[in-house]
């Protein structure tokens, strides 16, 4: 028999037994008795033992969310409060949010995996209470004695178990944050729970194995130098058949005056590859003097979803290599986090980066005052400068098969504000262009649900739930103005974008900024182009019949 | 028959919709609220199917196909989420009363309810393939990383 055969006692189990907010003995109960229930689809994989020895953290070992015992090391409970203690007194931040909330729920409707999952848990609010009613119990004085009336409780496996849950469904987009009166930056909390989570080993295969890919081979695929190389040097070769021009990039090159950075994904995942390929046709016509490291592999910084001692490890590495091969300054690619960690955290982390120059761009001689600390410059804010001052050739009509909405990727938007340079490098290259509805653009954008190391595979379903405000935005603009193409600057975004995409609005494909950018460059030498860098046709450029020998 | 039941959503089509999208939420953990991105993706896929429901037009289709992806996705038991269709039956003999013919009714959603059964698990089948695609690329990742 089918297993998708209604079985009336799992019903009635199910409708009647089940715990919920609105049925039975748990009406009148508080919120924090509502057991959690991992199932298959709400849950990531924990690390491997061997990525955990690898990076040396604690309690390597084989475990998983739904076993009854998960193996936590004797005290757990004193490493983990003595680590809430350490961390208040390090970060006033930490504790300004938790002392500061007062529970106004401007935030609850916020964020996107309430709105995709209904479950009252994830509203930031409450999410931040699971901690906060620990950090309640535990610390100031007053709520010490208040106790159950002030909402405090004890840190025991079943609490654990909630911040496990519930601090992996957080992507650490800040949409909460821009509602909230008192300024309040939720994912800090959620940075923290992590961090200290891992003092347990309770973590994310899918963080942690990139992490331990990039100290092992400098990129979070754990591609290594000779592939790294390879792969580019077959997309060099894709780019010439496409369009007969050879272009030339150098690898580890000393006294170049530009080191390029992007994600890994950009140079092995698809559809990131077409962006990498848009990227190297841009330099070579503008003819710009840069290299690429095969050591700093990746823009990506996976440390800052593991800890902040990680975060600044990886960060640093390409400051390193910067100053190892004599650049002037860094040319960042189209990432998310990269942005967010270089823009809010490096300055005072691992700079300011004194060694190399203030940038300014060779091309257009535009100084980029605002990369001052940190030398290192957004590929949009490059090419925007590079429009402005009509130094590219191009042509959008070479977009017209593409009718373009544009994600704002939350890092780059609500971590440095950085909306309307995409927006102008996007109305250059292509002639069709529709925004997504106010409320979920610019510094309201909504997470793409998979963001901060949640995009893994056994996560489908949740991601679906967390991704679905975002696809609902596209639905809108793919019914009103027949959308096809969603834009967008992240390498995480052009992963987790197109099954979202594939799942609420099929027919919509994901494509990078410079991709576009690529497709509508004017290079010297070109043959008749009738594809784009994907291989799809071009709308009006099709072969015809003198064309053909 | 199509006529008098056209004519009894058209008219009832605001209670009918509001009576049945409650159910629909009453779904969710502690009840989702009204105003949010997925209860109004909800109604307008619920909103679809009534519009559609008398003469199974492609309107009616496309509702099932919206509904039941926002249902495929959540951990509920499959039964647990066609479950919602047949609350439309008892919601509609409900408004209609006797002057309605209760074996069209019927009919028409028994038709919707297998046709919704057939979405729901086309639907989770995507979710499936994605999760395959996605291991498969990762392999492919695995396989370049050797330099093959």
């Amino acid at each position: 028999m089918s297993k998708y055969v209604a079985k009336q006692a799992d019903l009635i189990r199910e409708m009647e037994e089940k715990p919920s907010t609105l049925k039975g003995d748990y009406a009148p109960r508080e919120w924090w008795e509502m057991p959690v229930e991992f199932h298959e689809g709400n849950f990531c994989f924990p690390a491997k033992p061997e990525v955990i020895e690898d990076l040396g953290f604690a309690n390597p070992r084989k475990w998983i969310a739904t076993d009854d015992d998960w193996k936590l090391p004797d005290g757990w409970e004193k490493t983990l409060m003595d680590a809430m203690r350490e961390r208040l007194k390090k970060y006033r931040s930490l504790k300004l949010y938790l002392d500061t909330c007062v529970r106004c729920g401007a935030c609850a409707d916020k964020c996107h995996f309430f709105l995709g999952t209904g479950d009252p848990k994830n509203m930031p609010v409450l999410r931040a209470e699971l901690v906060r009613s620990v950090y309640r119990g535990d610390f100031p004085m007053v709520d010490k004695i208040l106790k159950g009336f002030a909402g405090s409780r004890k840190l025991t496996r079943e609490v654990l178990k909630e911040w496990y849950m519930y601090f992996y469904q957080c992507t650490e987009c800040r949409r909460c944050s821009v509602f909230c009166p008192m300024g309040i930056d939720t994912a800090e909390i959620t940075i923290m729970v992590r961090e200290i989570l891992q003092l347990v080993g309770l973590n994310n295969n899918w963080i942690l194995a990139p992490v331990a890919n990039c100290n092992r081979t400098g990129n979070h695929l754990g591609i290594e130098p000779h592939t790294f190389v390879q792969n580019i040097e077959s997309l060099v070769d894709d780019i010439e058949e496409l369009t007969g021009v050879s272009v030339n990039p150098t690898f580890n090159r000393k006294g170049a005056e530009i080191l390029f950075i992007t994600p890994s994904g950009d140079v092995f995942g698809d559809p990131g590859v077409y962006t990498m390929m848009g990227y190297l046709l841009l330099f070579e016509h503008i003819g710009l003097d840069y290299t690429i490291s095969t050591y700093a592999s990746e823009g990506g910084n996976f440390g800052f979803f593991t800890s902040n001692d990680m975060m600044r490890k990886i960060n640093a590495k390409m400051y390193h290599e910067a100053e190892r091969l004599g650049v002037k300054w860094i040319l960042g690619g189209e990432c998310g986090h990269m942005w967010r960690v270089v823009h809010q955290y490096m300055s005072t982390m691992n700079g300011p980066a004194n060694f190399l120059e203030e940038p300014v761009s060779p091309i257009t001689r535009t100084k980029f005052t605002n990369a001052k600390a940190t030398k290192m410059v957004h590929i949009a804010e490059f090419t925007a400068d590079l429009i402005r001052n009509n130094k590219l050739k191009l042509d959008p009509k070479r977009n017209n098969h593409l009718r373009t909405t544009f994600h704002d990727s939350c890092n780059v938007a609500r971590g440095m504000g950085m909306f309307e340079e995409p927006r102008y490098v996007l109305g250059s290259v292509c002639n069709s262009f529709h925004e997504m509805p106010e409320n979920t653009i610019r510094e309201q954008t909504f997470c793409c649900g998979s963001g901060s190391g949640l995009n893994a595979e056994e996560y489908m379903e949740i991601r679906m739930k967390g991704g679905f405000p975002r696809a609902n935005a596209v639905r809108h603009v793919r019914e009103k103005h027949d959308v096809n193409a969603l834009v967008t600057i992240c390498a995480i975004d052009r992963a987790s974008l197109p099954p979202l995409m594939r799942y609420w609005n099929p027919g919509v494909a994901v494509y990078g900024l410079h991709e576009l950018v690529g497709n509508a460059l004017v290079m010297d030498g070109e043959k008749k182009r009738t594809e784009d860098l994907r291989e799809d046709p071009m709308t009006g450029f099709e072969e015809k019949e003198d064309d053909v020998d | 028959m199509k006529r008098t039941w056209e004519r009894i959503i058209r008219e009832n089509r605001e209670t009918i919709l509001h009576r049945w999208h409650e159910r629909g939420l009453d779904l969710f953990t502690g009840k989702m609220a009204p105003g949010t991105p997925l209860a109004e993706a909800l109604a307008d896929g619920m909103g679809m199917i009534l519009d559609g429901f008398h003469n199974d037009s492609d309107l009616c289709h496309e509702g099932v196909l919206r509904v039941t992806r926002i249902l495929a996705v959540h951990p509920f038991r499959p039964s647990r989420s066609l479950s919602l269709f047949r609350e439309l039956s008892a919601i509609l003999q409900e408004t209609g009363g006797a002057e309605a013919d209760a074996s069209f009714c019927r009919e028409r959603i028994e038709e919707t309810v297998f046709e919704a059964f057939d979405r729901f698990m086309e639907h989770r089948e995507t979710i499936y393939q994605l999760k395959v695609e996605e291991s498969r690329s990762k392999m492919h990742m695995l396989l370049g990383r050797t330099g093959s």
